[in-house]
């Protein structure tokens, strides 16, 4: 039992929190989102550059070997300063899962590009009225030297940058975990835009030929892979709420301190300054189970349970903060030229995905009936 | 960042969960029925209390100069946290809380009789802050001690002063100094003992539990019952406010119940078919509790935790109050909704679902949310500790 952040990772985020910060500043974010992509290339190379994409790799792969729980810090950093960089779907998705499921020549191939930043491998997870990558509708149909993929994915960050992107797809008795090459033949990218300002992509395979150096995992293994990758995906978004709620939460206790109205800091009056102290309960709350969750996949034990309480959490609580913070910033909070709203957009994207609070909670109550159905014989 | 029990402490929780089993006999649970004594005081409760002193289980976390084992305060929780889980009515506020003020600043004859006695499982402290006009500005407080060469006379009234009608001493904020320009500046401590003239009690009956209005007529007290220095008294009493928050918000009494229901759920039919805990609606309402419950636990392991590490961080500390107290209520009413009409039904009547415990525990849940600090208070400290609002007006 130990609550401590130890002094090699404070110094991560640290670092972390300086690149973030340098590279985040109003007119910079205007000028990426002005761009067709949301993309910060440069700071995306100044994370590489500080080693801080292989927080969670080897050594060996250039990188720091430094945990799970290293590399969810670097997400609650991302997501404090609204950085426009993929982190999740890049490195606990496709990175993170190829470390601990992929071959040694794919680990050895893709993981030191992308700590590097030369490469970017991405993960597409989600599918129309599917967030569970261990249960994909998409198919896959076994052919010589590697297996045909068919099917839908949605919302794929970084889709047309992407070297390769991670998908899962059912071959009947079991389902296989394949990197597809966004340019192989029967791929189609089509525009997504989304809530948060991002333009993302519905990827639709047609009989995309994977060949076998491709292929991940099968069977059990790629049960497992899909497992840690939904467990780890919910987790490292829990993480990026956090240092989005807290955020927005200050930001709104700094805005509140200092605007007056009838001739006083609207913070003095309690009906306002409860609301801001409600949003310290649940980004506290927030915090407290998504560390839970990160120290546990940190450690390799059982995580399904905590990361999904986590992501119910992180769905609650994104929702609650941010409309806390809009609603005590008045039309301020709803103005493109103030710096609330992308949090507020951001959350919102988190809430709704890799399984929100409604669908988990469902979940979570169905594993509990089984539980206490089996105790009960 | 370790968020797990180690395997010593879970052999902690294990050994302290067998060990009440024998503490909660038959003929306790049987005197625990009647409304006045399920805080305690009956003979059947004293004999336990007795024997969990004789075998060495009060005072774990003192200093071993005190007879006690040092624990940590991690530890302290596991152990609370199981004594709280069987229902035993073990009084933390005189163990934990109050106790070790005592030990502290008591003079060395009042100590030996008092923390003596606590150790052995034979004494057992009220405590004496709120009255009738001073509740969430307990400094306000009237009762008054006026000295006597050697003695104090005091004078005043106590409102819920639990447990006082069976309590040996009564822990009592009296004001010293009724012309101190701060309130809180002329408040001394006193342990009164409750067999002296001029004490009396009588009950008040609430929602729940039984508890006390206490009378203080012209009480002729030793000065060596005073605790600490004269006007001195408000850092002993806020002094152990966070232990105090840590043994009244444990996870296990509540996980106990959310554990029970989802058994019965699972062994009781629905009208369709199945059984209840098969329906969507019932668990829908059990996840809630199942996640929300978690925050609670984490919220406990945290605190007990950081209390090891040095000062607890106010808004932290404020954070746990409030979700905890009102998180509690909400487990209540999402419990009761799944057993129906029939979670209505009291303890002892007929129908009642699980001996109506949960029954039970609605009625006493709003106390914490007023009670030990109201939330609105730990709201304004959040706001100022740890988002450094300007102060509320």
């Amino acid at each position: 039992m130990d609550f401590v952040i130890s002094e090699e990772l404070k110094s991560v985020q640290q670092l972390a929190a300086q690149i973030l910060g340098d590279f985040t500043e109003v007119d910079k974010l205007k000028a990426i989102e002005a761009q067709p992509e949301r993309f910060d290339e440069p700071l995306w190379q100044a994370l590489a550059d500080a080693g801080l994409l292989g927080l969670d790799m080897e050594e060996a792969h250039g990188g720091m070997d430094l945990g799970f729980f290293s590399l969810s810090m670097l997400c609650e950093e991302v997501g404090r300063t609204v950085a426009p960089v993929p982190v999740v779907p890049v490195l606990v998705g496709a990175a993170g899962t190829l470390r601990r499921f992929g071959t040694d020549a794919q680990r050895d191939k893709w993981l030191p590009a992308i700590a590097s930043g030369k490469t970017l491998l991405s993960s597409a997870l989600e599918e129309y009225q599917n967030d569970d990558p261990a249960s994909p509708a998409t198919t896959a149909t076994a052919m010589a030297g590697g297996y045909a993929l068919s099917g839908t994915k949605i919302c794929v960050t970084a889709a047309t940058r992407a070297a390769r992107i991670l998908v899962a797809a059912n071959a009947g008795e079991e389902i296989v975990v394949a990197l597809v090459d966004p340019q192989a033949a029967g791929i189609t990218l089509n525009e997504q835009l989304v809530t948060s300002g991002e333009t993302r992509h519905e990827l639709v395979l047609d009989n995309v030929q994977v060949p076998a150096e491709d292929i991940v995992a099968r069977g059990s293994e790629a049960l497992a892979a899909m497992q840690w990758a939904r467990q780890a995906t919910r987790t490292a978004l829990s993480a990026m709420a956090v240092g989005l709620c807290d955020k927005m939460m200050r930001i709104t206790g700094q805005y509140t301190s200092e605007r007056e109205q009838f001739g006083r800091a609207i913070a003095t009056f309690q009906a306002v300054s409860h609301r801001v102290a409600d949003c310290y309960i649940d980004v506290e709350s927030l915090r407290l189970v998504s560390q839970q969750a990160a120290s546990l996949i940190d450690q390799g034990r059982p995580a399904e349970e905590a990361s999904n309480m986590a992501k119910i959490w992180c769905g609650d609580v994104c929702h609650r903060v941010s409309q806390a913070a809009q609603h005590c910033h008045g039309g301020t909070g709803v103005d493109r030229d103030y710096i609330l709203f992308r949090y507020c957009l951001a959350a919102r994207q988190i809430e709704l995905s890799a399984g929100n609070s409604a669908r988990l909670a469902g979940e979570l109550g169905q594993a509990i009936a089984r539980e206490y159905l089996a105790a009960a014989g | 960042m370790n968020i797990e029990l180690t395997p010593e402490l879970k052999a902690l929780q294990q050994e302290v969960r067998e060990y009440m089993k024998t503490v909660m006999t038959p003929e306790l649970i049987q005197e625990m029925k009647d409304d006045e004594l399920k805080e305690g005081g009956g003979p059947e409760f004293r004999k336990q209390y007795a024997r969990m002193g004789a075998d060495g289980w009060i005072g774990l976390s003192w200093s071993k100069e005190l007879g006690g084992k040092e624990m940590s305060h991690l530890e302290q929780y596991i152990f609370t946290d199981e004594v709280v889980r069987s229902g035993f009515a073990y009084p933390f506020l005189t163990t934990e809380a109050v106790t070790p003020v005592i030990a502290a600043n008591a003079n060395a004859e009042v100590r030996e009789e008092v923390v003596g006695g606590v150790k052995q499982g034979k004494v057992v402290i009220a405590i004496g802050y709120s009255e009738p006009s001073a509740g969430t500005d307990l400094a306000s407080l009237k009762t008054k001690a006026e000295k006597d060469g050697d003695h104090w006379i005091i004078n005043g009234q106590k409102m819920w002063t639990s447990l006082a009608n069976y309590a040996d001493y009564v822990w009592l904020a009296a004001r010293t100094d009724p012309d101190a320009v701060k309130k809180h500046k002329g408040l001394t401590m006193f342990l009164v003992p409750t067999s002296y003239e001029g004490f009396s009690v009588s009950p008040v009956h609430t929602l729940g539990v039984r508890t006390n209005a206490t009378f203080y007529n012209d009480i002729r007290l030793p000065d060596k019952y005073r605790v600490g220095e004269v006007n001195a008294g408000w850092k002993l009493i806020t002094g152990q406010l966070n232990i105090e928050r840590l043994s009244l918000f444990t996870h296990g009494q509540v996980d106990s119940l959310y554990v029970d229901v989802c058994q019965w759920a699972a062994e009781t039919d629905a009208p369709g078919g199945g059984k209840l805990i098969e329906q969507p609606w019932v668990q829908h309402n059990l996840s809630r509790v199942r996640s929300g419950l978690e925050v609670v636990k984490l919220i406990c392991w945290k605190q007990a935790w950081a209390m090891d590490q040095g000062p607890l961080d106010m808004a932290e500390a404020s954070m746990a109050k409030v979700y905890s107290s009102e998180f509690f209520v909400e487990l209540y009413r999402l419990l009761l909704e799944v057993m129906g009409s029939a979670g209505t039904i009291a303890a002892h009547s007929p129908g009642a679902v699980l001996k109506g415990r949960i029954e039970f525990r609605w009625r006493v849940g709003s106390i914490l949310t007023f009670g030990g600090g109201a939330n609105e208070i730990q709201r304004d400290i959040i706001a100022m500790a740890g988002l450094w609002m300007p102060r509320t007006r």
